[in-house]
C-alpha cells in the first residue's frame, strides 16, 4: 500500500481536507470521494477533455492531474459555474441557445474549456474558437453549436 | 405544419453537470472493479496466477474461468439472444481474440483494482490467427446458405449480368472501407447492486430490456428481479445495443461482495470489449447508356464476421433503390476473422453500401462527361425497382435541387482540377446521395393525467443524444395544446414500461406512434374530443379521477403478435414491419467542399449543405443537430477514422482517443441543413420518417467524390489519407 497523503484544497469554494493516495486522479476524487460526477471520465489519458477543470483559474484536464498536486489550491469543477440560486452562466445558457450538445456527456468540459477559452482570450472569430476549444472531443458531433456558444458568451451578444 | 423550435429537453441538466449517467451513480459501500484482458491472438489460458493481485491491500475477489461464475451465455442478439455477440468470456480457457476478458478484479478503491488488475499473471498457449480480410484461415460463407432467411436473401431483380454485358458504358470496380468504432464519450460500465433479490443496474445502453432479459437468464432469475436505469446515455451510435459480456460477472461479483460494485472500462479496453464497423470490401459494376441512364448493377460485398457470430448483412437494400435500375444482383458474403463480433455502428451496412454505389455513380458520370446532379435526378426512381409498390414518399429529388441551390452548385466547373483558391489551394466540390429504410418496433407507452395539469409520459425507448425526449415532448405538447413545462418523459426505465432496442433510427417514429396512440385513448379517457386543444388539469379535475391513466402497445403494419412478447422479454424484433402495398425510406443529399492545401495536401471541408427527406420533422432542434453530428461524422470516416488491427498479436492497435482520430471542433467548418418537411402520412398518422442513420449515408462519398473533382485523383478506400491525394 502506497501511503497516503493530506490535501487540502478548495472545490467550487469549498474546503476539503483528505487523506489521498498519490496515484488517485483528480478527477476519481472530484468523481468517487467528493460527488461531484458532472466532471466526466472519457479517456483517462488527456486526450478528451471531458475532464476539464479550473486550477486557479486556469483549464486542465483533471485526469492527468494527480490530486495530491492540488494541495493549498483553489479547484473549480461545473457544478461551481452557474449562480448560487441556480440561474445559469451565460456560457451555460449559450450551450442552450444553440443546441451545444447532444448526449451531453462531453458537455461540462466543453463548458469549462470555453470559459477558459474566452479568459484567454481566445475567442476572437470562430476559427480561434475552433482551434482553442480542438481539446474537447464531442462524438455527437456538436460542434458548430459550441462554437456558436462560445462566441455569444464572448461577446455578450444574444442571438439564439 | 412547420413545428415549434422546442429546446433540447435536458439541456439544463446537461450544461450544469447534474444529468447521471450510468457511472454517476454512488451507492454506499461501493466497490471498483477492473478487468484483466487476453494478451494474445488466439489460444488457451494454462495458468491464471492471482497470488500477487490477490495481495494487494483491497482486494475484495479476483473472478476468472477458474471460479465457477454460475452464469450462462446470453445468446446473440441477432440470434434470439441478448449479447453482442454469442460468447460469454470467463466461462473457459478459450482466447476466441485479443482483449477479450479472462479476469475481474474487485477491491476497495479503483487504485487498488487497477494495480491488482496489472499483477494478475495468465499464461497460454497459443494457436493461429486472422485479423485481416483476405488472410491465410479466414473462412468465407455466402450469406444467402449461412442465413437463410428471407430479408437476408440476395436482392435479384431481372438479368443483372446480361443487362450489364450489354451496357454501352461500364464502370467496374472495388471499395473497401472499416474497420471503425463507434467510441461514444461515455465509457461502458456502470454500477450494478443487489438490494434483498432484485439486482439493480445503472449502465448507459440502447436496451434496458437486453440488459434486463439477459442478465436474468444468465444469472438464472425472473426478469422481474433485474431494474435498468439509464435515464440518460452519453453517446451510443450502436455500440450500446445490447448485453456486453461485463455485467454478467459484476452482478455474480456484487452478489459474492455483498456490495455495489462499478466498473468503468478502460478506453483501451473499449476497443475489444463490443462491437465495432467490421470491414467491408465492394465490387461494384454499372451499366448505363451514353446519355448515363443506369441499366444494370451488380453490388457484390464481403463484410468481417467473427467465429463466433454472423452479422446479417443489408448493404443492397438501398443500393437496389437509390436509382431506377431496372437490373440488380447483389451478393452478400461473410468472411470469419478472430476478433470479437463485429456490430452495429451508425448506418451499419448503409453508409459504407452508398461509399461504395455513390462514388461509382460519380465515376460514370466522369467517363460520360455528366453533371453529377442531373445524372442522379435523371435516374430518380418512382416507385420501388426491387418490387414495384410505390414509396410511403420519396423526395430525393427534392433534396437535390434544394441542396443544389444551397450549395451554388451551378457555378461548380466540371473538369477536375479546375477550381482553385487565392492561395492556390485545390477546390472540390463532390454530391452523393443516402437511403434509409422506416423501421418500426413495438412499443409501449403509458401517460398519466394529473389534476394539476401535469402530463407524464412512460415511453419504451432510450435517450442517447438524438433528441428522442425532445420529439415526444413535441409530440404531447403539440397534440394537447399544453406548455412543455407540464410534461415529463421517462425513458430508459424497467421500473416504467418494458422497452425495445432503440437503434435504426426507429426510435422517433415506434415512439411517436405509440405516443400518438395513447394520446387518442387518453382524450377518450377523459371524454375529449379527438384532436384540439385541451384544458387537462379541467378535463381531469371532471374526471373525478387523479391521475387519469392509459396503456397502449403499438408497432409496425404487418408485425407479428408475438413481436410485442419479444419486446417484453428483451428481445430484437425480429419480423416485420411488413408495409401493405408500399416500401418506406428516408433519403438524403449531401453536398460538400473539400479544399487541398497547396504544398501539404491536407484536406479539409471548408463547407456542407444537407438535405434530408424523413417526413414532418418531428422536433427541429434535435433534428438539425442529427444532420449536424451526421455531417460530422461522415467527415470523420471519409478523413480520419480507421481502427488498425494487428497481424502479428491480435487485436486492435489504435486503441485511444489520441489514436483513433476523430473530429475535432477545427476539422468542422460550415454545416447547412434544410429539410424536405412533407409528412408522410401513408407511413403513420405523425407523418414523421426516419433520421438519425440516414444522415450519414452518402456523406463519405460527397467528399470522396469532392477529393476527385479537387485533384483528379479517385481514392476508393476509407479513410482518403493525404499521401492519397499527393
Amino acid at each position: 500500500m502506497t501511503s497516503t497523503r493530506e490535501t487540502a484544497f478548495t472545490v467550487n469554494g469549498r474546503a476539503v481536507r483528505l487523506d489521498l493516495d498519490p496515484r488517485e486522479s483528480l478527477l476519481d476524487v472530484l468523481r468517487e470521494r467528493l460527488a461531484l460526477t458532472g466532471t466526466k471520465k472519457g479517456c483517462d489519458h488527456g486526450q478528451c477533455g471531458a475532464c476539464t477543470v479550473h486550477l486557479d483559474g486556469r483549464r486542465i484536464v483533471s485526469c492527468l492531474t494527480p490530486a495530491v498536486q492540488v494541495d493549498g489550491r483553489r479547484v473549480t469543477t461545473i457544478e461551481g459555474v452557474a449562480e448560487p440560486g441556480g440561474d445559469l452562466h451565460p456560457l451555460q445558457r449559450a450551450f442552450v441557445d444553440h443546441d451545444a450538445l447532444q448526449c451531453g456527456y462531453c458537455t461540462p468540459g466543453q463548458v469549462m474549456s470555453g470559459l477558459g477559452c474566452i479568459a484567454e482570450g481566445h475567442a476572437g472569430d470562430d476559427d480561434e474558437i475552433r482551434e482553442y476549444m480542438s481539446g474537447n472531443l464531442c462524438r455527437c458531433g456538436a460542434y458548430p453549436g459550441i462554437v456558436a456558444a462560445v462566441r455569444q458568451a464572448a461577446t455578450g451578444e444574444r442571438d439564439g | 405544419m412547420t413545428r415549434p423550435r422546442l429546446p433540447r429537453v435536458g439541456a439544463r441538466e446537461k450544461v450544469t453537470g447534474a444529468a447521471k449517467y450510468g457511472a454517476d451513480h454512488a451507492p454506499d459501500g461501493v466497490a471498483y472493479a477492473m478487468p484483466v484482458v487476453a494478451t494474445v491472438g488466439k489460444g488457451r489460458i494454462t495458468d491464471l496466477d492471482v497470488r500477487a493481485a490477490t495481495a494487494v491491500p483491497g482486494v475484495l475477489l479476483v473472478l476468472s474461468h477458474l471460479d465457477d461464475l454460475g452464469i450462462t451465455p446470453a445468446g446473440y442478439i441477432m440470434a434470439g439472444g441478448y449479447a453482442f455477440q454469442s460468447l460469454q468470456p470467463m466461462l473457459d480457457d478459450r482466447v476466441a481474440y485479443r482483449g477479450q476478458p479472462v479476469a475481474l478484479v474487485v477491491a476497495d478503491t479503483l487504485v487498488a483494482a487497477t494495480e491488482a488488475a496489472g499483477l494478475v499473471r495468465v499464461t497460454y498457449d497459443t494457436e493461429p490467427f486472422a485479423v485481416e480480410v483476405g488472410a491465410a484461415g479466414t473462412e468465407t460463407v455466402l450469406q444467402e446458405e449461412a442465413l437463410p432467411l428471407p430479408f437476408l436473401a440476395d436482392v435479384v431483380v431481372g438479368d443483372a449480368e446480361a443487362a450489364y454485358a450489354a451496357s454501352p458504358v461500364r464502370v467496374d470496380q472495388s471499395y473497401r472501407s472499416g474497420p471503425q468504432h463507434q467510441v461514444p464519450m461515455e465509457l461502458i460500465g456502470g454500477v450494478v447492486e443487489w438490494q434483498g433479490d432484485t439486482v439493480v443496474v445503472h449502465e448507459g445502453t440502447q436496451s434496458v430490456g437486453a440488459l434486463r432479459g439477459g442478465l436474468a437468464g444468465q444469472l438464472g432469475i425472473d426478469r422481474e428481479r433485474v431494474e435498468v436505469i439509464s435515464p440518460y446515455v452519453g453517446g451510443a451510435f450502436g455500440q450500446k445495443n445490447s448485453l456486453q459480456p461485463h455485467l454478467g460477472p459484476l452482478a455474480v461479483a456484487a452478489r459474492r461482495i455483498g456490495r455495489p460494485v462499478k466498473l468503468v472500462l478502460p478506453r483501451a479496453h473499449t476497443f475489444h470489449a463490443a462491437s465495432f464497423r467490421p470491414v467491408a470490401r465492394h465490387r461494384i459494376r454499372l451499366g448505363a447508356d451514353r446519355a448515363g441512364r443506369l441499366l444494370a448493377a451488380i453490388h457484390e460485398v464481403d463484410q468481417q464476421a467473427s467465429r463466433q457470430d454472423l452479422l446479417p448483412a443489408t448493404y443492397t437494400e438501398i443500393t437496389s433503390r437509390l436509382y431506377a435500375i431496372p437490373d440488380f444482383r447483389g451478393r452478400q458474403r461473410h468472411v470469419r476473422t478472430d476478433t470479437q463480433t463485429p456490430g452495429y455502428m451508425r448506418a451499419p451496412f448503409e453508409h459504407s453500401a452508398a461509399f461504395a454505389l455513390e462514388s461509382a455513380i460519380d465515376e460514370l458520370c466522369h467517363v460520360i462527361g455528366r453533371d453529377p446532379v442531373a445524372l442522379r435526378l435523371d435516374n430518380d426512381a418512382a416507385t420501388d425497382p426491387v418490387t414495384g409498390k410505390p414509396f410511403s414518399s420519396r423526395h430525393l429529388g427534392e433534396c437535390l435541387r434544394l441542396g443544389a441551390e444551397l450549395f451554388g452548385w451551378a457555378d461548380r466547373t466540371p473538369e477536375p482540377g479546375s477550381m482553385r483558391d487565392e492561395d492556390g489551394a485545390l477546390i472540390g466540390w463532390g454530391v452523393a446521395v443516402g437511403a434509409y429504410p422506416s423501421l418500426t418496433v413495438p412499443t409501449q407507452a403509458r401517460l398519466r393525467a394529473y389534476a394539476d395539469g401535469r402530463l407524464v409520459a412512460e415511453v419504451g425507448g432510450h435517450e442517447m443524444g438524438q433528441g428522442i425526449t425532445t420529439a415526444l415532448t413535441c409530440a404531447l405538447t403539440e397534440d394537447l395544446g399544453i406548455v412543455p413545462e407540464a410534461v415529463t418523459v421517462v425513458v430508459g426505465d424497467t421500473r416504467a414500461v418494458p422497452h425495445h432496442l432503440t437503434a435504426g433510427a426507429w426510435g422517433t417514429n415506434s415512439t411517436l406512434r405509440a405516443a400518438h396512440e395513447a394520446l387518442r385513448e387518453l382524450r377518450a379517457a377523459l371524454g375529449l374530443a379527438p384532436e384540439g386543444p385541451v384544458d387537462l388539469a379541467a378535463a381531469v379535475t371532471a374526471s373525478g379521477r387523479d391521475p387519469v391513466e392509459v396503456e397502449v402497445v403499438t408497432q409496425g403494419p404487418g408485425q407479428p403478435p408475438e413481436m410485442i412478447d419479444r419486446m417484453r422479454a428483451g428481445l430484437v424484433a425480429l419480423a416485420g414491419p411488413d408495409y401493405p402495398g408500399y416500401v418506406s425510406f428516408s433519403f438524403v443529399a449531401h453536398f460538400a467542399e473539400v479544399r487541398i492545401e497547396p504544398v501539404v495536401h491536407r484536406v479539409r471541408v471548408p463547407r456542407v449543405v444537407s438535405v434530408a427527406d424523413c417526413g414532418r420533422v418531428a422536433s427541429p432542434v434535435t433534428a438539425e443537430a442529427q444532420v449536424r453530428g451526421s455531417v460530422v461524422w461522415g467527415i470523420g470516416a471519409a478523413l480520419r477514422e480507421h481502427s488498425e488491427v494487428d497481424p502479428r498479436y491480435g487485436g486492435f492497435l489504435n486503441t485511444d482517443l489520441a489514436e483513433y482520430v476523430i473530429p475535432v471542433n477545427a476539422d468542422i467548418g460550415r454545416i447547412d441543413v434544410a429539410f424536405v418537411d412533407r409528412p408522410d402520412h401513408v407511413l403513420n398518422p405523425m407523418g414523421a420518417k426516419s433520421l438519425g442513420e440516414v444522415a450519414l449515408v452518402g456523406m463519405a462519398a460527397a467528399v470522396a467524390n469532392a477529393v476527385h473533382h479537387a485533384t483528379g485523383r479517385r481514392v476508393r478506400h476509407l479513410p482518403i489519407m493525404i499521401e492519397d491525394v499527393m
